[in-house]
C-alpha cells in the first residue's frame, strides 16, 4: 500500500493568484498521516520551548549558582543566604587561595595524569577483550564473557579487594587506581556489540587478503568503529576523574587526585553532628572556596566533552540495542 | 575504654559503615580466640595509671582548674624548649589518623612538615582521611595486617577487646606510676585524660584531651540585648525561655530565634537535666532516653518547633548553613561545639556578639552539662618489641609538647617567618600559607592538654575560659564510661538510631510521643536490656 503524503508546507505557500488572504483553516490531523508530517502549532511550538527551557533551567541554574557564589565574598554570601546568583562586587579571592598552596594545581595535574593514562589503558584493554569476544568460535569465549559480566553485577566487596591490592604490592601506588577497574563489563559489552555489527564480508575479505588478526583490528576494525571508542573512551575519562573512593584506600594523601581533595573540600560542610566532640573540631571552609573547588574540577570534563558529545548518542544507541 | 568517647563515637559513627565493621570482625577472628563477654569489663581504678607532673614555670594568665578548666593565655609565652633529646635516628614511624580540615601542603612543599620531622630526627607516615572515610579506610587497614605504629581508636570496632588483647600494647608497664616521667610532656597531661584511657584493667591508649565539655552552643548576644536579655542566666525557666523564644522570632524579617541541625538538642537536654548517656538509680541503669527528662524535652522542643520559633528546615542544615544564618543574624542560639568559637569569633560586629550559652534548669533550678569532650578520640599503639615502643612514645611526646613550648608553636602554627610572624603582642599571626601547611593531623595522634588562646583577642580567650568555667562545674559524666559492653560495641548505635530518628520525627510534628515510647521498649527488647545487663554487671564488678 502507497501513502501518499503532502507536505504542510505547501498549504501556506503563497498562489500565483492574487487573492485576499485567508485565515488558514485549522489544520486537521490526518490519522494515517506519521505526527512528524503535521506542522507544529503554535501553542505546541511554545509548549515545547517552554519545557525546554525549564528543563535547561534546572541544568544551568545550580552551575550558574555555583559559579556565582565562587566570586562572591563571603560577606555577600551572609547576606544572601548563601544562594549568590549575581555577585556585586566579583572577586577571585576564593581561587587565589585555592590555586595559590599547589595542593589543588598538584591534585589536578595528578587527576589529570590518571585520567589520561587510566583511559587509555582501560581503552586499550577493552577493546582487545572486546574483540576477542566479538569474534566467532574463540576458545572459551563464552566463559571469558560470562566472567566479565559476572563482576558488572557481583562485586567482591571493599576488603577482599583491598586484599588483592595489597598482596599485589599496590598499595600507595597509582596503578592502585587503574588495574582494579581496568575493564568495565559494561563498556566491554558496548564495544563488542559494535564490533559484531560490523560486517562479516570485511572480515572474510581482510582473511583472503591474509590479514592476521591485529591487522584487522587495527586498519579496519579501529577506523570504523571511532563514535564507540569516543563514547567509551568518556564513559572512562569520567570515570577516572570522579574516582576518590580507589584513592581513599590506597593512596597516602599526598597523592590524592582532584576528587579527593574536593571531597575533602565538600565534607568539611556536612551537617554537624550533635555531638561535642565532632562538632568542634570541623572548621568548614569558606562556601566560596566550596564552589571554587567545584569549578575546578568541573573545567576539564566540560572543556573535553563537547568533542566528543557528537558520537555519544550513536555509541550509547549501539550498546542498547545490540547486546 | 573511656566513657565520653566510647559513648560518643559509637552514639555518632554507628551508621556510618556498619558493613564496614561487620567486614573488620571476620578479620580480627585471625587475631586469635578469646573468651568474650563482660569478663572485659572493668574500671579505671584498676589500672596503674600515669602519675601527674605538671609543668612548672608557667603562669597562664586565666588559670585552669583540677575538674578540668583549662588555663587561658593573652598571649603567647616565651617560647621554651621541651623535648631536649631527638627521639629518632632515622628510623619510620607509621599512623593512621583523621583530619578536619583542608588537606596539607605536601612534605616536599611545605617548611613545617620538613622541620617536625628534621626535629623528629625520621620520618612519620600519616595515613590521614576525613572522619565519614575513616571508618573504611581502618578497617581495610586493619584487614591488610600491616598495622601502623599508631592508630587513632575513632571507629567501631568488633571484639575491640580482642583487638586490644592481641594487636595493641599495654602501656602500663611503660607508662603507668612513675614510668611515665621519662616523657615529661605525656606526664603533664592530668590523670583526668588518663581515666579513659583504660580498658579491661590495662592502660592500651594516649589521651587527645579536650575541654571536658563541648558545651551548650552560642548566642547572639546582640540578638538577645534586642529583647532586654544581657545573659543567660538570666533565663528562670523553660517558660520563660519559651516567651523569649517568641520574643526572637519575627519571619517577616526573616529572623528566627533558632535553627541547628537535628534541632540541636544538646543545650535542650541541658536544660532537662537528661543523663548524659545513663543513669544510675538504685544500682540499675536507665537509659537516657528512658528518663522523664528526656521525653519531657522532646515534647518542649516539639512545642518549640510547632510555634515557629526554628527556622522552617533549618534541621537538615549542613554547617554552613547553620554558621552563615547564625552570623548573618537570622537566628540567635545554635547549638556548635564550645571549641568552634573560633570558627564565629573573627565575624563579630556591631550586629553579632557570638557568645557561649550557659543552660539553665527548665525549673527553675540548676541545669547539668555533659562531659561529653573529655578526648577527642583515644591512640593504639602496635604491639612491638620495647625499643620500638619506647621510639614511637618519645614521638608521641614530641606531638604533645604543651601550649607556651617551642615544638608546640611549630606544631600548630609552622614555622616562623614562612607560616607565622610574630606580632607585637607576641602572638603568632598566621601567613596565608600557615593553615594548608600545619593541616598535618600530627594533633589527632598525640596532645597536650588544651589551653584556651585566641592570638591577639584577649576578650575572645575570656569568653571562652568564663565559658568552660561556668559550664564545667555542672557537667556531669556518663557512669558506665570505663565500662566495656560487648553488645553496645557491637550495635550499640545501630539500636539507638532508631530512637534519635523517632525522636526527631515528633519533633517535626510527624510522629507522637507514643511512636517514641515504642521506639523505646523496641531498643530495650531488641538489645538495649542485654547493654544494661552487661553495664550493670560491670559496674557491680
Amino acid at each position: 500500500m502507497t501513502i501518499t503524503t503532502r507536505d504542510p508546507r505547501t498549504e501556506s505557500a503563497p498562489g500565483p493568484v492574487a487573492e485576499p488572504r485567508r485565515p488558514r483553516p485549522r489544520a486537521r490531523r490526518n490519522s494515517r498521516r506519521p505526527v512528524w508530517d503535521e506542522e507544529p502549532s503554535l501553542p505546541a511550538t511554545a509548549l515545547k520551548g517552554l519545557a525546554l527551557t525549564a528543563i535547561s533551567f534546572l541544568a544551568i541554574y545550580p552551575m550558574f549558582a555555583v559559579l556565582a557564589t565562587s566570586l562572591a565574598s563571603q560577606e555577600e554570601i551572609v547576606e544572601k543566604n548563601g544562594l549568590v546568583l549575581w555577585p556585586d562586587s566579583p572577586t577571585f579571592a576564593a581561587y587565589e587561595q585555592i590555586l595559590s598552596g599547589g595542593v589543588v594545581t598538584d591534585a589536578l595535574l595528578r587527576s589529570i595524569g590518571i585520567t589520561v593514562i587510566g583511559t587509555l589503558c582501560s581503552v586499550t584493554f577493552t577493546v582487545l577483550m572486546a574483540y576477542g569476544l566479538s569474534r566467532p568460535r574463540v576458545v572459551g569465549g563464552r566463559f571469558w564473557l560470562m566472567s566479565v559480566l559476572f563482576t558488572m553485577f557481583f562485586s567482591a566487596g571493599i576488603i577482599p579487594n583491598f586484599l588483592v591490592v595489597s598482596e599485589l604490592g599496590l598499595l600507595d601506588s597509582y596503578a592502585a587506581l587503574v588495574l582494579p577497574v581496568l575493564i568495565s563489563a559494561f563498556n566491554l559489552v558496548v564495544v563488542r556489540s559494535f564490533f559484531m555489527g560490523l560486517p562479516q564480508e570485511l572480515f572474510e575479505a581482510a582473511r583472503i587478503d591474509g590479514a592476521g588478526d591485529f591487522r584487522i583490528l587495527l586498519t579496519m576494525v579501529l577506523p570504523l568503529s571511532k563514535g564507540v571508542l569516543a563514547v567509551v573512551s568518556l564513559f572512562y575519562g569520567v570515570a577516572y576523574w570522579n574516582a576518590f573512593f580507589n584513592a581513599m584506600l590506597y593512596l597516602d594523601m599526598d597523592k590524592w587526585p582532584l576528587s579527593m581533595i574536593l571531597r575533602q573540600y565538600v565534607l568539611l560542610g556536612q551537617p554537624v553532628a550533635d555531638n561535642a566532640a565532632m562538632a568542634s573540631e570541623m572548621a568548614a571552609p569558606t562556601q566560596a572556596i566550596q564552589m571554587a573547588v567545584v569549578v575546578v574540577s568541573l573545567v576539564p570534563i566540560v572543556v573535553v566533552y563537547p568533542f566528543l558529545q557528537r558520537y555519544f548518542t550513536k555509541g550509547v544507541i549501539t550498546g542498547a540495542v545490540k547486546g | 575504654m573511656s566513657a565520653a568517647i566510647s559513648a560518643s563515637a559509637l552514639s555518632r559513627r554507628n551508621f556510618l559503615g556498619l558493613a564496614g565493621a561487620g567486614a573488620l570482625a571476620v578479620t580480627l577472628a585471625s587475631c586469635g580466640t578469646r573468651s568474650e563477654g563482660t569478663g572485659q569489663v572493668s574500671n579505671a581504678e584498676d589500672a596503674l595509671l600515669p602519675k601527674h607532673v605538671p609543668l612548672q614555670g608557667l603562669t597562664p594568665d586565666l588559670p585552669g582548674t583540677a575538674d578540668g578548666v583549662p588555663p587561658g593565655f593573652f598571649s603567647y609565652p616565651e617560647p621554651f624548649r621541651s623535648v631536649s633529646d631527638v627521639p629518632l635516628t632515622g628510623e619510620t614511624i607509621s599512623a593512621i589518623s583523621m583530619f578536619f580540615a583542608t588537606v596539607p601542603n605536601g612534605r616536599a612543599d611545605n617548611p613545617a612538615w620538613q622541620e617536625v620531622e628534621k626535629r623528629l630526627g625520621g620520618t612519620l607516615d600519616i595515613n590521614a582521611v576525613s572522619d565519614a572515610d575513616y571508618e573504611s579506610r581502618f578497617s581495610t587497614t586493619v584487614a591488610g595486617g600491616d598495622l601502623p605504629d599508631m592508630m587513632l581508636y575513632a571507629t567501631t570496632m568488633q571484639d575491640h577487646a580482642g583487638f586490644l588483647d592481641k594487636a595493641c600494647e599495654d602501656l602500663t608497664p611503660h607508662l603507668g606510676g612513675d614510668a611515665i616521667e621519662a616523657y615529661p610532656n605525656l606526664a603533664a597531661i592530668p590523670e583526668l585524660f588518663w581515666e579513659q584511657c583504660v580498658m579491661a584493667g590495662k592502660l592500651y591508649y594516649l589521651p587527645i584531651p579536650r575541654a571536658v565539655t563541648g558545651g551548650s552552643g552560642f548566642f547572639n548576644a546582640k540578638r538577645l540585648e534586642e529583647v532586654g536579655v544581657t545573659d543567660t542566666a538570666e533565663i528562670a525557666d523553660a517558660d520563660t525561655f519559651f516567651d523569649l523564644l517568641g520574643e526572637l522570632t519575627d519571619p517577616s524579617r526573616n529572623r528566627w530565634a533558632l535553627g541547628s541541625t537535628s534541632f540541636g538538642l544538646t543545650p535542650f537536654r541541658h536544660v532537662f537535666r537528661v543523663p548524659y548517656e545513663w543513669r544510675v538509680d538504685g544500682g540499675k541503669l536507665v537509659k537516657d532516653f528512658e528518663t522523664d527528662e528526656y521525653l519531657a524535652m522532646i515534647e518542649y522542643v516539639a512545642g518549640v518547633r510547632e510555634a515557629g520559633y526554628f527556622v522552617p528546615g533549618s534541621e537538615a542544615w549542613e554547617k554552613n548553613q547553620m554558621v552563615n544564618k547564625f552570623v548573618g543574624g537570622q537566628t540567635a542560639i545554635i547549638y556548635d561545639g564550645l571549641p568552634g568559637y573560633a570558627t564565629y569569633a573573627p565575624s563579630a560586629s556591631d550586629t553579632f556578639a557570638p557568645a557561649p550559652f550557659v543552660p539553665f534548669g527548665h525549673d527553675g533550678g540548676a541545669a547539668q552539662t555533659h562531659q561529653d569532650n573529655v578526648l577527642f578520640s583515644p591512640v593504639m599503639l602496635k604491639k612491638g618489641e620495647p625499643e620500638q615502643i619506647e621510639r614511637v612514645l618519645r614521638v608521641a611526646n614530641f606531638l604533645a609538647a604543651p601550649f607556651g613550648s617551642e615544638e608546640y608553636l611549630l606544631l600548630n602554627y609552622g614555622v616562623e617567618g614562612v607560616d607565622y610572624d610574630m606580632d607585637a603582642g607576641n602572638n603568632p599571626i598566621p601567613t596565608d600559607r600557615g593553615l594548608s601547611d600545619v593541616a598535618v593531623p600530627w594533633k589527632y595522634l598525640a596532645a597536650p592538654q588544651q589551653a584556651v588562646y585566641f592570638p591577639g583577642h584577649e576578650d575572645q580567650t575570656r569568653a571562652v575560659h568564663g565559658g568552660y568555667s561556668a559550664l564545667i562545674p555542672i557537667s556531669v559524666p556518663n557512669p558506665v564510661a570505663s565500662i566495656y559492653s560487648p553488645t553496645n560495641t557491637d550495635k550499640g548505635g545501630t539500636l539507638s538510631q532508631p530512637v534519635s530518628d523517632t525522636a526527631q520525627e515528633v519533633i517535626a510534628g510527624r510522629k507522637t510521643m507514643k511512636d517514641l515510647e515504642k521506639a523505646i521498649a523496641t531498643w530495650a527488647s531488641k538489645g538495649g536490656d542485654t547493654i544494661r545487663g552487661e553495664y550493670e554487671q560491670g559496674l557491680a564488678a
